[in-house]
């Protein structure tokens, strides 16, 4: 058959431009120019000339059927995808054709051929291999190449069975690491004790279904060892609050909102893929928690989703980076990269997108949230029935992710960069979108029994789960491929994105059908539920796997976890107070353009943040559309004025000097952010993600204090935890040492609103307002924050003031002052202490703020109980101090504030000014003074420059 | 008299129908979602219906270039239709992927199906751009904006292709509605209130007859009481208005 190509080169090309660009700062400044042309193959008989309006717009492409580069003026690298591999865009062409009459084209591929001015042949292969291709799925073509043909081709390897009858504890060690299973003795040895009572080997797809069943991702031994699964589930349970719809059971937690709706919530976390491929390990971080709320109740919808990244400082030197670890400035690059291409076409607004840095993240921290919305009465599951058929839809199944799950609950070292690579996904958003606006549809037409994604473990693990009490048949030759050289486990395990595993009761086949054809939607029939109670699965007429479903879900042996108290190597902070305007400069620009506090809008305008028509508020408003909100509102029921709220606390300083305070500081940070907009705590629910180091004793005992902090907190709240996952997988080994996360917990708040309408911001809103800090604080307590870590600094002492109880007081009189409109902006303070909120409420509002430090060391005004460490008070830590749980005001100049305060500690710190600009008095005397626009130039400069 | 439906026309890849459907309903007027799907097979047609919106997102994945499947599906099949669409004189809206579409098939600006003569090329930044922007309509006559000469309407950009480039300069046909402006109201070329570095400010256009327009920005997000600004709902009313006369 005839293939031929079209070479195509844009008039201008400003992804060229930007790669030109990006590669001159990533160490390649010799290279003078970058050119893309994009090479079309087409397999068949077919009229160019009647194609070419579907492959060339010719006002900015001009087409050639040889190559339109000069070999002269530099190395040439073609990236193609591997010959195994489909390529995305395939089955659009093929559409495209067909609808042009062109039915005579039998395949099509795509290539991208990068020509680089001024390096050479190497150099240019080192900069493809690095930055412009996937070696799981891509590869570089060489220009001799001429393929017999482009459809997919390869063959796969045979089952095999494996024996561990005979081998000692050494030996099965070294084959569970040799065939990447990462299984713990304890699970090999309860293998071989199978294999003895069956009287039979396990095939491989067996043993793979297993351990990857029984991994730390899947399986979560690590918590189920510390009891802390249960300790967080029961304290949900005791708090019995009757918003909670479903907690802990389903791929995400469920708040009942209004008119009959649920609000569903889940983080997840990506680590691992994140580490050794940034692009693909974030864009499938999204595709799999947007699934999470696609497989809630019999299918939610999604309405909003997260970005959270901590990494090493991406400011770093080539010379710092671990080996074996990335560079964090690609890992941030490439992470917003990727989270644009992937949740913009999936139409789902960014409520959150958070980056924070830490040299502990030397394997990094990529969480992803997702936000949906499902009618009540789809709320829960049926369990499957016997009969019922088990359909799998989306994208098709190829090589990708394989041992996804085994591989991510192990820690990381500088060889897994290199080995570990197939383990990646890859992420097709269009495939994931085209059944997201399907699942509604199928389950409003009662086409669905039951719903879950297939993610870590792919189809093992999915039908594993689902047909758990029921038992599961299932043919693997139905299954779709997309690489046709997978075996039968690798169908069974590949991560591939985008797919689902629905139970459809069988006299609705016929409906459902119709109904994905009309959308559009890659489907199969992959087997059926049983009542058999096992797990088989057939690969070309063979049973290639028969597993009691008791054993798989039962025997997974749990290894005890000792703890210890871990020893902290902390010293009380030495940060000399500024005494001149100068230092007073120096301290105030340090805090502004800290990468925690500065202007992170650069990453956040990549992303939609409005799509669906719902964002009442986004993570940006203000004046220039920069100044940070801290919260994300929608109103899900269009025309409707309800709302959903949702706030971030994610600090990755306060863990090394507290575990336990870390936690109760992000809860309490959290609920505070939605509280000071207005939102009633008791209508709020939340959710935990964790990444904590490689368990070890004082590993395990930072967690488990984390986790009974949070539970105890929850309950005395009544504020419950409803969703969240874990992973314990947090330590990079290099050379001989190795590198731990900081114990982390983000804390995400969901909300309702009677009235988005109500909401209250945090910019300024008229010159003249009083400025209020309500709740405590304490001066001297700079540990864990942004300022101290300016100056190399951690300390020893967090701020940790509130208890339940007078969290509580200070949250009743908030919602009392906000049902009659009290204040008139407002915000909870976190990381840059009233300092940072200051500026952002004067740079979102084009007004400015005087600050009257003396109002901090004399009592005057303030009612008793203020906390006050030292008689005088540090005036550097009075803006500086990051008091969470407290929140300043903006209030109008005419307000009783001791009536309305009551027993609640307030300090009126200062006012709203008329000009841009911030200043500082101490008992009168102006000690600095600075333009909102200076500000802004140091605030908005550090991030922009690292992703720039 | 019945008014007439206005038909929200959506693809695999779309994703900005329901919530343009939700506001042209809260602007008075009566939607049904259509999809391409139905259209391709004949399940429906587009002559049942008095106006079209092809609405935001990524239809079919913006693969080959952003609109150009949807494109080639309308030219290819449906070009019958279209035409007899247009000839019918009836109004057609392109919001962001939708104008891209509209441009990739030729509708705009010249009406000429299968002729293309404009494009929206990635944006200068060569990234996608999330911004909150200001308009001004110019004084060309246009059913979407009439009565809204001179005004400056708030609304966001979401797109990541929206440079217009217009083959022989927006003249001749192609008549400029919407220009991005700066805060005292002035077309402008300054990032970001020129979220694209599109050449003279355009961010929206319309044909000689003034019925069929498309512009980048996101109406359909400002219109509703919950969003930062109704200004998005004064064109669908001028719809609205049209089809009730």
């Amino acid at each position: 058959m005839s293939i031929q190509s079209i070479y195509t080169l844009s008039k201008d090309d400003p992804e060229a431009r930007n790669w030109l660009s990006f590669l001159h700062r990533r160490g390649y400044p010799q290279l003078k120019n970058l050119v893309i042309e994009r090479v079309y193959w087409l397999e068949g008989s077919v009229n160019l000339d009647r194609l070419m309006p579907l492959l060339v717009n010719p006002l900015y492409q001009t087409p050639a059927q040889h190559s339109q580069l000069d070999p002269e003026l530099g190395p040439i690298v073609e990236i193609a995808y591997r010959p195994a591999v489909t390529d995305p865009e395939t089955p659009s062409i093929l559409a495209g054709a067909r609808a042009l009459g062109e039915s005579g084209l039998e395949f099509a591929r795509l290539s991208r051929r990068y020509q680089f001015w001024g390096i050479d042949e190497g150099e240019a292969r080192g900069v493809a291999a690095r930055f412009l291709y996937n070696h799981v799925v891509e590869r570089i073509r060489e220009p001799q190449e001429v393929p017999a043909t482009l459809r997919p081709t390869g063959d796969p390897d045979p089952v095999a069975t494996v024996s561990l009858l005979d081998l000692s504890d050494e030996e099965l060690l070294a084959l569970s690491k040799a065939r990447s299973w990462y299984a713990p003795l304890s699970q090999m040895k309860v293998l071989q004790a199978h294999e003895k009572a069956q009287g039979r080997p396990h095939t491989d797809a067996e043993i793979e279904i297993l351990v990857q069943s029984w991994s730390d991702h899947c399986y979560h031994t690590t918590w189920k060892s510390l009891g802390l699964l249960k300790m967080l589930s029961e304290a949900t349970a005791r708090i019995n609050h009757p918003l909670v719809v479903s907690s802990f059971k389903d791929n995400a937690g469920g708040m009942e909102f209004y008119e009959d709706c649920v609000v569903t919530i889940k983080g997840e976390t990506h680590n691992f893929p994140s580490s050794i491929a940034p692009f693909g390990g974030i864009a499938t971080k999204h595709g799999g928690v947007i699934r999470d709320t696609l497989g809630f109740g019999k299918g939610g919808y999604p309405i909003g989703g997260t970005t959270v990244m901590g990494t090493m400082d991406p400011r770093m030197s080539e010379s710092e980076v671990p080996a074996g670890a990335l560079h964090p400035q690609l890992i941030v690059a490439e992470s917003i990269r990727a989270t644009s291409y992937y949740t913009n076409p999936m139409g789902i607004p960014m409520m959150h997108p958070v980056y924070r840095i830490h040299p502990g993240y030397a394997k990094c921290f990529a969480l992803g949230h997702s936000v949906g919305l499902i009618p009540k009465k789809y709320a829960l599951k049926d369990a499957p029935r016997p009969g019922d058929v088990a359909l799998l839809m989306g994208g098709e199944t190829g090589r990708d992710g394989i041992h996804g799950a085994t591989a991510s609950s192990t820690g990381m070292t500088g060889e897994t960069l290199r080995k570990e690579s197939a383990a990646v996904q890859i992420g097709h958003p269009i495939t994931e979108r085209r059944f997201t606006s399907a699942i509604p549809v199928l389950r409003d037409h009662d086409c669905i029994r039951a719903i879950t994604d297939l993610g870590a473990g792919g189809i093992s693990c999915a039908v594993g789960e689902m047909g758990s009490e029921t038992g599961v048949r299932i043919d693997l030759d139905a299954v779709p491929l997309k690489d046709k050289s997978l075996t039968a486990w690798e169908v069974l395990l590949s991560e591939s994105q985008e797919r689902m595993l629905v139970a459809v009761p069988p006299e609705k086949l016929a409906e459902a059908r119709g109904i994905l054809e009309r959308y559009e939607v890659g489907y199969t029939v992959l087997g059926h539920f049983t009542d058999t109670g096992r797990l088989e699965a057939f690969w070309r007429d063979k049973r290639i796997s028969d597993l009691e479903m008791s054993f798989l879900w039962e025997a997974c042996p749990i290894d005890p976890l000792q703890v210890a108290h871990p020893q902290r190597n902390l010293h009380p902070l030495r940060i000399p107070e500024p005494r001149t305007e100068a230092e007073w400069g120096a301290a105030i620009r340090s805090v502004l353009g800290h990468y925690h506090c500065a202007d992170q809008s650069a990453a956040g305008c990549r992303f939609d943040t409005t799509v669906q028509g719902r964002t009442a508020l986004g993570p940006y408003a203000g004046k220039n559309h920069t100044m940070p909100t801290n919260l994300y509102v929608s109103a899900p029921l269009r025309g409707k004025p309800y709302g959903v709220i949702t706030t971030l606390a994610f600090n990755p300083f306060y863990g090394e000097i507290d575990s336990a305070g870390l936690a109760r500081l992000m809860m309490i940070e959290a609920i505070t952010k939605a509280v000071a907009a207005g939102a009633n705590y008791r209508e709020m629910v939340l959710c935990d993600n964790f990444y904590t180091p490689r368990v070890r004793q004082e590993t395990a005992w930072d967690l488990r204090a984390m986790v009974e902090t949070i539970s105890e907190l929850s309950v005395a709240l009544g504020v419950p935890f409803i969703s969240g996952k874990d992973s314990s997988s947090g330590t990079f080994q290099t050379a001989g040492r190795q590198i731990d996360v900081p114990p982390t917990l983000v804390v995400a708040a969901m909300g309702r609103l009677p009235d988005v309408s109500k909401v209250v911001t945090k910019e300024f809103k008229r010159p003249g307002h009083r400025l209020v800090l309500v709740g405590k604080y304490d001066c001297e307590a700079l540990g864990g924050g942004v300022y101290a870590d300016s100056l190399g600094q951690r300390g020893d002492r967090l701020f940790d003031a509130y208890d339940a109880n007078s969290i509580r007081r200070l949250w009743d009189t908030l919602l009392r002052l906000h049902k009659v409109n009290a204040f008139i902006s407002a915000s909870a303070i976190a990381e840059g202490g009233i300092f940072l909120r200051i500026f952002e409420a004067a740079w979102g509002s084009g007004y400015g703020a005087q600050i009257n430090l003396d109002a901090f060391s004399t009592h005057a005004g303030a009612p008793q109980g203020v906390h006050v460490r030292s008689p005088r008070g540090r005036k550097d830590g009075a803006i500086f101090g990051e008091f969470v749980g407290s929140v300043l005001l903006e209030v109008s100049s005419d307000f009783n504030l001791n009536e309305q305060f009551g027993d609640v500690n307030y300090l009126v710190i200062g006012e709203v000014l008329p000009d841009p600009q911030l200043v500082l008095r101490d008992q009168g005397d102006v000690v600095w003074r600075a333009t909102t626009a200076a500000l802004g130039d140091v605030w908005s400069k550090t991030f922009r420059e690292v992703i720039e | 008299m019945s008014r007439g439906i206005i038909a929200i026309l959506y693809s695999p890849g779309t994703n900005c129908h329901e919530e343009t459907a939700a506001a042209i309903e809260y602007a008075g007027g009566r939607t049904e979602l259509v999809l391409l799907r139905d259209l391709l097979d004949g399940r429906t047609r587009l002559g049942d219906y008095q106006s079209a919106v092809i609405p935001g997102g990524f239809s079919y994945g913006d693969h080959l270039g952003a609109g150009r499947i949807f494109a080639t599906m309308l030219v290819a099949c449906l070009r019958p239709q279209l035409e007899e669409f247009l000839e019918a004189r009836k109004p057609l809206l392109g919001i962001c992927n939708g104008f891209q579409v509209l441009t990739e098939s030729g509708v705009l600006p010249g009406r000429t199906p299968g002729n293309r003569s404009m494009a929206l090329l990635e944006n200068h930044s060569a990234h996608f751009e999330d911004r909150k922007i200001r308009l001004r309509v110019s004084e060309d006559t246009c059913l979407w904006t009439e009565g809204l000469t001179g005004e400056i309407l708030e609304m966001p950009t979401a797109h990541g292709e929206g440079r217009a480039l217009c083959c022989d300069g927006p003249r001749a046909g192609t008549r400029v509605v919407f220009r991005y402006t700066d805060a005292q109201g002035r077309p402008t070329m300054d990032y970001p209130d020129n979220p694209n570095g599109a050449p003279e400010a355009v961010a929206g256009v319309t044909d000689e007859t003034g019925l069929v327009l498309g512009l980048m920005p996101h109406p359909e997000r400002v219109s509703l009481p919950a969003h930062y600004s109704q200004d998005g709902l004064k064109i669908f009313r001028n719809l609205v208005k049209w089809l009730e006369r």
